[in-house]
């Protein structure tokens, strides 16, 4: 539908949870991720957000690995919004 | 199927105490199934309540080092234990350095397994990863 850097439609992603790890270093946004992925259902949207210069790479990296889908990815200064759609 | 990801400690200093934690919640947190092999020197960071120290003469700045992490809100070594634990990071302890240190199973932190060798190789032999530290 459109690629990770369109923050177009982002707006209309419908969060289910939001974990904020602003303020935490890599790896400690993906640890805390993995946690709270664990809590929540299929098909549920996580807005992580989060303002280690790692995050930028390092999510889209769980994502792939891991089988979860990114489904919007903004970028506001310093601070990184990802979407998760989970598996 | 699940990617392993193996590591051996042999140094017990604060440095090696961090690294397989830090790379093993992060492995965890990747889906890959984590173990860790503590060996030699590196057996004591599997003691209870181990408070692991920098290198040598450095030893004595530990605190500094500590003071700065919790700056950045890095956990302290028991707490990414127990994170690690809490995210199914695997930790065996060397059956002969466990000997050869004058270590008994009470003296080990809740969840470590002693294992041996040949079948830390075992699990070894077909990861995706290993990787020696210290």
């Amino acid at each position: 539908m459109h690629g990770s850097d369109n923050t177009a439609g982002v707006d209309v992603v419908e969060k289910d949870a939001t974990l904020d790890a602003k303020g935490l270093m890599c790896p400690m946004p993906i640890v805390q991720l993995a946690r709270k992925i664990k809590e929540m259902k299929s098909g549920q949207i996580l807005e992580l957000l989060a303002d280690d210069i790692g995050a930028k790479e390092d999510v889209p990296a769980w994502c792939s690995r891991t089988g979860n889908q990114l489904v919007g990815q903004e970028e506001d200064g310093k601070t990184f919004s990802f979407y998760i759609k989970i598996k | 199927m699940t990617d392993k990801f193996c590591m051996v400690v042999s140094e017990g200093s604060f440095d090696k105490a961090m690294m397989p934690l830090i790379m093993g919640t992060t492995g965890a947190s990747m889906g890959m199934e984590v173990h860790v092999f503590y060996t030699f020197f590196g057996l004591k960071l599997l003691k209870k309540g181990m408070k692991p120290k920098l290198p040598g003469m450095m030893r004595f700045f530990t605190g500094m080092m500590e003071k700065k992490m919790s700056k950045f809100k890095i956990p302290g070594y028991q707490e990414m234990m127990e994170q690690a634990k809490d995210l199914g990071v695997h930790f065996y302890a060397c059956s002969t350095s466990m000997s050869l240190m004058g270590m008994k199973e009470a003296d080990l932190m809740e969840g470590t397994k002693v294992l041996g060798a040949s079948a830390f190789l075992n699990l070894a032999a077909d990861s995706k990863m290993t990787l020696f530290i210290g």
